[in-house]
């Protein structure tokens, strides 16, 4: 792959050669990050040669032939002061001396990567148009000019066309091919019966009248439009309305749309001139799901990155899909094989960067969906939506008033944090009451005397009636008879159980966490913890603890007089040092944090004060602010903290500018996770006339936002709002940009003059247009060559999605050619081809093993007999059900129970969706990177990428699914009850009725005997306990049945 | 036979190798052709690599989440130094969250055997094998989301869905076992990815990963797909697959040769051997008590992981080529560090100290490689209070057996450990340098699809011949 995706450029010799291999992938790795783009920093842009001897705001920075005159010189050898470039470690000395040889040799400049197409003298042959060859004159048994096309090729290499096919064969054949489920025997039965020579075009038609032709050639479609239900890449959430364009899929096949029609839907749906009918219209918004159901990248943090990914992954379905070209190849460099320059990619990038895909490019990233609604309700959506969004900002208004309210205040006041933070980290950690200690009061927790928890408190719970709103308490009464210190402790038996508040008397004393330990504090068995050592008045207290939305367990309560020695006075909690400080609590937990971390580090500004009273070394505070407390001679913590507050408070509006000091401590008012930061519980601060406003509003919200109409939605895009050329992006990089192009379609195909797209539209629906021109050489070829893969096993060009030169060649082109032809002839109708190949000779040989045409083509190529196929993934399943008589039909819908956009649940197995449901599996979700082991097994292609060409591999997987799979074991359980039902006296007839079913064709003699030995042998190795033993003889048959190679090959 | 199959025979027998292909006991020229290539008959048949391998199979311990470099085997005193300093040089030009002052490490390092190697007091157990390990420090990968960079570590792709290493190597290697699928991954990840970690993508199906078990199945409950169902008693499903196969059979009669045909008929073969073996891949208790207590199986801490690891060991002894077992999504410490680490490392130090000894006390160790990674590292500047963000710019991860030079320590970083800087190491050279050690060379083991040619390490990646011993 190094020589197909390796640089031209980096082959070029001389001084280019050397900027190319050297010095350009420099500018790119460390450069150009900030000195590219529309805007590079310093006015300095390194893109162009011209640019860079322009130089930015500092003045010319390369003075070609003179490294020591030249300013980047000097600033990546870090000798131009602060100037140090780039960021980060300094360029290595190999670096460095070819910077400085790229300036000596006259810093000459690579060339340039925009290239025009490349001249094709010879075009390549799916370059040129298709003309229809006149078929060659061939023997009797060509019926139709297909076998003429066919038959000469044969007989170039000597060799015969297959005999015929029998009607069972056929009929069997013909119904899978359509509708990929197995015949009835009825209808085997009916065109059995029925010897008038259309018979088998009666059942051609019959099949392509059925809705469940839809269901099967759309799910072909599916394949190429790399259709599926989840995003799947990175973040895996649910494509919810996907459905939608699947449905639109299968409806478009039963409904025969043109195939110029389909493309034109898919890709420009939205742009396409009203009809004014609300169904079209929907069914082209949802059509263009095409272009938005690829995996992205959703949670990619560079938001351009994300969005050319995106758009990259569009063009190389396009390119796939819709003309059999690797275009994506070209993001990077032109194209190596086909005539597709860089330049021609960005040119179709440029259309899809002037259409929204996208709602927004954030982690996790939103994609577009059309709201499937007439214009007033979608206009009355938009109107309730705008009026949610302006409660968001009346609250976030509010919020941030008051929070600000909260900051600016502690702001003011950080010598008093300091010294109360102080005063939390110094106070020791209390100890439980010693065995001996006289316990005065013990209460169960679910003794409460009042209170709106559960009762009674148990482990593992919430502890909440269900439905209720918090917060949730239980107050405990406890009478004491004199008034005093008294340990309170909570026997705490469960880890996590939670935390509460603990108030006494209508005083909150201890907060949050620490009132009931959490499961970081826990021990690994329960013991007694304290609370605190609290003041009780004589008489009666009340003890309440409170948690927002639990109530944490505990199992007892119990009460005893302060172990202290007498006099010494009891410590105080983090609230009460709140309190005697009057600062708030929740700041002041968050300074202690902050202390925590910081640990008296050298390079905090808070230095002085953290190691006040510490022996440190001399000099050892490196923080600017070190200068503001110089000569400080206070002498106490309290004057010290004085100090630091007077300082703060000078800087807690701003701090005078070049002024590093300063800077530093007003980083500490305003760092995003500093110690003034709003707390997480700032609301249980706020004025009373804010909190009563936001009640208000959240519940208005609350209303807004359950009131808000619902409508069917579909994914797909629409122009976007700037309609907009893209540079191209030299290497692929969204960070270096080259030169504009506009947007247009590949030159090589369209040419070099092509009418300007013009500022007001993306340019899709021109796209379109002239995709399904006439005379397009690709789009027509490319379809019939799927639709004769999807009949044959083997494309004419095996390459399906590859007809450029590193794609295989087709084995009759005039064949393909005379196809494609007919085919925009007859207006681009994909069942006027079944009719045609289907009436065909060739399409009826039988798939009989030929030893002479074998040795000459052992792989079929020329078609000398029909391939024998595997079922696919879906077929498999549909057969196992149907021949159950299990099979419910639906019309589409999905199954999922996922909202939009949630994430597929990644613990279970399947995600929570039930694909034993027997529906037809094209309506089972496809749900990338987590899919059914049945579609996995059986070769469903990845869904992130167009396949036209499905693999049919044989691999253990496969055989254990028919083993063990639930669906087999309960579908031939169904079988057999089926069988049993029948009114049949005698066991043989069952089995040829189930070879009937299964096989579409009766039991011989020996078959049958075969069978009912098998039965007997199974009755004799049952269990002896086992019940319904016939029933269980009889699925042993179906399973051994359905598990042969004639159920899923199709002859 | 008939004429037919003896044509057909010939004809094959002139184009493959029959001997060895009869010898892998697959079920001889069955599979021939079903891949449509010239090649190998059967997709999971042994290959020879390009050139003598010095490994032959792969453990890959994914610690999933981010485990952070300067918390384990990254030592570097500076940041201790300039705790609460703000990093003195410029961070990357995109992050995930927005990260403050330098950050101490939590745990104190020390130095460990004849190479002296550092390692924190988070994996006291790992240390004492450091003369066995090749750390490699100067780790970059280029995307910082857990999404995004677990498909780089595993598919080299952080933009499209394409075949995982383990699928590369299964693809260049085939498998020694073939009763077991070539390629097995143990309790995967189901986010970030999924399933695309471990998939073939374009690559042909045998070559997919095989999921035991998933995210959040004890790895004792874990099983392969189907590999069981609790109705059919085995005997019984014998004499239906007997019945299955004597009709196929008879139908090959009628139809002639057909190399699917006879394909399916030994693929329900494999099937059952497969599940007949499966069940020793859960049952220990063969194993005995030393051991089980060497993998920390009686404790519930180092249970699942450790048994995990004991799987592996059991799967790569029978020749499965490629195992992974994964750490899962755990070791994402945007606050908590210092619990959490901790907590994440009590549960693997143990066990994978004990593969290691394991391995190397069976003789198994010398071509074994085992990879220890997660997806990137983290900053050394903090997050909150106690917590680091992603850092794909640097990160450590460390290679054993399988012939890598024992005791190393290659590549480095900066003062803090923010960015790789020395000898840099990109998922894409650690994918070429693994398959250089089992014998490939990246820019041979291509696949054609959509008519290009693709090699796990896309236009990149440069063999890191320094850690070949």
């Amino acid at each position: 792959m190094l020589a197909l995706c390796g640089s031209a450029m980096a082959m070029a010799q001389g001084p280019e050669g050397f900027f190319e291999k050297n010095v350009r992938p420099l500018f790119i790795a460390k450069c150009n990050g900030c000195h590219g783009g529309a805007n590079p920093a310093g006015g300095l842009s390194l893109l162009t040669r011209e640019a860079l001897l322009k130089g930015g705001s500092r003045g010319p920075s390369v003075v070609a032939g003179n490294p020591a005159g030249s300013l980047l010189m000097k600033a990546v050898m870090h000798t131009a002061g602060t100037l140090r470039m780039p960021p980060g470690p300094k360029l290595t000395d190999a670096e460095l001396a070819n910077l400085t040889q790229w300036i000596n040799q006259g810093a000459v400049w690579g060339s340039s990567a925009v290239k025009d197409a490349k001249a094709e003298t010879a075009k390549y042959w799916s370059f040129v148009a298709p003309l229809a060859a006149k078929p060659p004159a061939a023997g009797a048994w060509a019926k139709n000019p297909i076998d003429a096309f066919v038959l000469a090729k044969l007989q170039e290499k000597g060799l015969k066309p297959a005999a015929p096919a029998d009607k069972r064969t056929l009929i069997r054949r013909a119904t899978y091919d359509l509708t990929g489920m197995p015949p009835t025997p009825e209808e085997v039965k009916v065109f059995l019966a029925d010897d008038s020579p259309r018979a088998f075009e009666d059942v051609v038609e019959r099949l392509l009248a059925s809705p469940r032709y839809g269901e099967r050639w759309g799910r072909h479609w599916l394949d190429v439009a790399r259709y599926a239900d989840s995003n799947g890449l990175d973040e895996n959430l649910v494509y919810k309305n996907a459905f939608r364009y699947r449905d639109y899929v299968i409806q478009a096949f039963n409904k025969d749309k043109p195939y110029d029609r389909f493309v034109q839907e898919q890709l420009a749906g939205d742009l396409l001139p009203d009809t004014g009918d609300l169904k079209t219209t929907f069914e082209r918004w949802t059509a263009t799901g095409f272009l938005s159901l690829g995996a992205k990248m959703l949670a990619e943090d560079d938001p351009v990155k994300m969005e050319v990914d995106i758009i990259d992954e569009q063009i190389d379905t396009l390119g796939k899909t819709f003309l059999g070209l690797t275009l994506g190849c070209a993001r990077c460099h032109d194209h190596k094989f086909d005539p597709i320059p860089q330049a021609d990619y960005y040119s179709l990038a440029g259309i899809f960067k002037s259409t929204k895909t996208m709602e927004n490019f954030k982690v996790v990233a939103k994609w577009h969906e059309h709201v499937l609604a007439p214009k007033e309700d979608r206009d009355r959506l938009d109107a309730h939506l705008a009026k949610i969004e302006a409660k968001n900002k009346e609250i976030g208004k509010i919020t941030r008033g008051e929070n600000e309210k909260l900051t600016r205040a502690a702001k003011q006041k950080v010598g008093a944090y300091l010294l109360a933070a102080h005063e939390v980290r110094e106070t020791p950690a209390l100890q439980p009451l010693p065995a001996d200690a006289r316990v005065l009061i013990e209460r169960d927790a679910s003794s409460f005397d009042n209170g709106n928890a559960a009762k009674p408190v148990e482990p593992k719970k919430p502890n909440v009636p269900k439905g209720a709103k918090g917060p949730f308490y239980a107050e405990y009464k406890v009478t004491v008879e004199a008034a005093g210190d008294y340990q309170v402790e909570l026997r705490d038996e469960e880890r996590g159980a939670g935390t509460a508040d603990l108030s006494i008397g209508g005083v909150l004393v201890k907060k949050g966490e620490g009132a009931v330990q959490n499961r970081e504090a826990s021990p690994d068995a329960g013991g007694w913890a304290p609370l605190g050592i609290f003041r009780l008045a004589q008489g009666e207290n009340v003890l309440r603890l409170q948690h927002k939305n639990r109530f944490p367990y505990f199992s007892r309560m119990r009460i005893a007089a302060s172990p202290l020695a007498a006099g010494k006075a009891a410590p105080r909690t983090l609230v009460q040092i709140a309190r005697h400080y009057d600062i708030n609590p929740s700041i002041l937990e968050q300074m202690v944090e902050h202390l925590e971390r910081s640990n008296g580090a050298a390079a905090s500004v808070l230095y002085a004060f953290e190691n006040f009273g510490k022996q440190r070394p001399a000099g050892e505070w490196t923080s600017p602010a070190a200068k503001l407390l110089e000569g400080f001679t206070g002498g106490t913590r309290q004057a010290l903290a004085d100090r630091y507050q007077t300082l703060f408070g000078e800087v807690a509006e701003s701090a005078p500018e070049g002024d590093d000091a300063r800077k530093a401590l007003r980083e500490l008012l305003t760092e995003k996770f500093g110690p003034f930061r709003a707390p997480d519980d700032a609301r249980e601060y706020y004025a009373p006339s804010a909190l009563n406003d936001l009640a208000r509003l959240e519940e208005e919200r609350k209303t807004l936002e359950q009131a808000t109409p619902e409508f069917p939605q579909a994914m797909g895009v629409r122009d976007g709002d700037k309609i907009t050329d893209l540079p191209i992006h030299l290497r692929g990089s969204h960070i270096n940009l080259g030169q504009m192009v506009p947007r247009r379609f590949p030159r090589a195909l369209a040419g070099e003059n092509q009418p300007p797209l013009g500022p007001n539209t993306s340019g899709r629906l021109q796209l379109a247009q002239w995709l399904t021109g006439k005379d397009h050489p690709l789009t027509a070829r490319v379809m019939v060559n799927r639709i004769w893969r999807w009949h044959f096993g083997r494309g004419i060009v095996p390459s399906t999605d590859n007809f450029g030169r590193l794609g295989e060649k087709p084995v009759n082109q005039p064949l393909l050619d005379w196809l494609a032809v007919r085919f925009v002839e007859q207006g681009w109708s994909i069942k006027a081809m079944h009719r045609l190949i289907m009436a065909s000779n060739t399409y009826r040989m039988s798939s009989t093993y030929d030893e002479r045409s074998f040795e000459t083509d052992p792989e079929n190529t020329l078609q000398w007999r029909f391939n024998r196929k595997r079922l696919e993934a879906e077929s498999v399943r549909d057969a196992i059900v149907t021949v159950s008589g299990g099979m419910h039909l639906v019309d589409g819908g999905s199954i999922l129970t996922y909202k939009d956009r949630q994430y597929v649940a990644n613990t279970s197995k399947r995600g929570g969706v039930d694909y034993d449901r027997p529906i037809r599996a094209v309506y089972l979700p496809v749900v990338r990177s987590s899919m059914y082991e049945l579609f996995t097994a059986f070769d469903l292609p990845d869904p992130s990428v167009p396949q036209g060409d499905r693999n049919a591999s044989v691999i253990a997987p496969q055989a254990l699914f028919m083993m063990n799979g639930s669906v087999v074991l309960q579908h031939t359980r169904k079988l057999a009850e089926r069988l049993l039902a029948m009114p049949l006296t005698e066991d043989g007839a069952r089995v040829r009725e189930a070879y009937e079913l299964a096989l579409s064709r009766p039991a011989s003699g020996p078959e049958v005997d075969q069978a009912l030995t098998f039965l007997k042998r199974i009755e004799k190795e049952l269990p002896a306990e086992a019940k319904d033993r016939t029933l269980l003889q009889w699925q042993s048959f179906c399973k051994a049945l359905l598990a042969s190679n004639e159920f899923i090959y199709i002859n | 036979m008939n004429s037919h199959w003896n044509s057909y025979l010939n004809r094959k027998l002139s184009r493959r190798d029959l001997l060895r292909v009869s010898s892998t006991g697959f079920g001889s020229l069955a599979l021939a052709g079903l891949l449509g290539a010239e090649g190998q008959a059967n997709p999971l048949g042994v290959r020879a690599p390009h050139f003598p391998a010095k490994a032959k199979r792969v453990i890959f311990l994914f610690m999933h989440g981010g485990p952070s470099q300067i918390d384990t085997f990254d030592y570097k005193p500076l940041l201790k130094r300039d705790h609460g300093k703000p990093l003195p040089f410029a961070k990357r030009r995109v992050v995930s969250a927005e990260t403050f002052n330098l950050l101490q490490s939590p745990w104190a390092f020390r130095q460990y055997g004849q190479s002296g190697a550092w390692v924190s007091d988070l994996f006291p157990n790992v240390a004492k094998h450091v003369d066995d390990l090749c750390f490699i420090k100067s780790m970059w990968g280029s995307n910082s989301r857990h999404g995004g960079a677990l498909l780089e570590l595993h598919t080299g792709s952080d933009t499209f869905v394409r075949p995982s290493m383990g699928s590369w190597v299964t693809y260049g290697l085939g498998s020694e076992n073939q009763s077991m699928p070539g390629y097995v991954t143990i309790c995967p990840t189901q986010s970030h990815g999924g399933a695309n970690n471990y998939s073939s993508a374009f690559l042909p199906a045998p070559y997919a990963g095989t999921p035991v078990g998933s995210v959040g199945v004890p790895a004792r409950e874990a099983r392969i797909p189907f590999i069981e169902n609790h109705e059919t008693p085995r005997n019984l499903q014998r004499m239906e697959i007997d019945y299955t196969q004597a009709m196929n059979r008879q139908q090959l009669e009628r139809t002639g040769p057909d190399a699917a045909l006879e394909g399916r008929i030994e693929s329900f073969e494999l099937a059952f051997r497969m599940q007949s073996s499966a069940p020793e891949l859960q049952d220990l208790s063969g194993e005995s008590e030393v051991t089980r207590k060497m993998y920390g199986l009686d404790n519930p801490v180092t249970e699942d992981f450790g048994r995990q690891c004991l799987m592996a060991r059991r799967l790569s002894e029978r020749g499965v080529r490629f195992v992974q077992v994964s750490h899962t999504y755990k070791w994402d410490q945007h606050a908590n560090l210092k619990r959490d680490h901790e907590g994440n490392a009590r549960e693997v130090d143990q066990p994978i100290a004990a593969l290691l000894a394991d391995l190397k006390g069976r003789g198994l160790l010398k071509d074994t490689l085992v990879l220890w990674a997660g997806e990137f590292g983290r900053t050394p500047t903090a997050q909150g209070s106690d917590g680091r963000d992603h850092n794909p710019e640097a990160f450590t991860v460390w290679l054993a057996g399988g012939g890598v030079k024992a005791g190393l320590s290659y590549g480095s970083t900066d003062d803090y450990g923010y960015y790789s800087v020395d000898k840099k190491v990109h998922f894409h050279d650690l994918h070429a340098t693994m398959l250089h050690l089992l014998g490939m060379d990246h820019l041979r083991l291509t696949y054609r699809f959509a008519g290009r040619d693709f090699r796990l390490t896309d236009i990149h990646g440069n063999v890191v011949t320094d850690i070949v011993g």
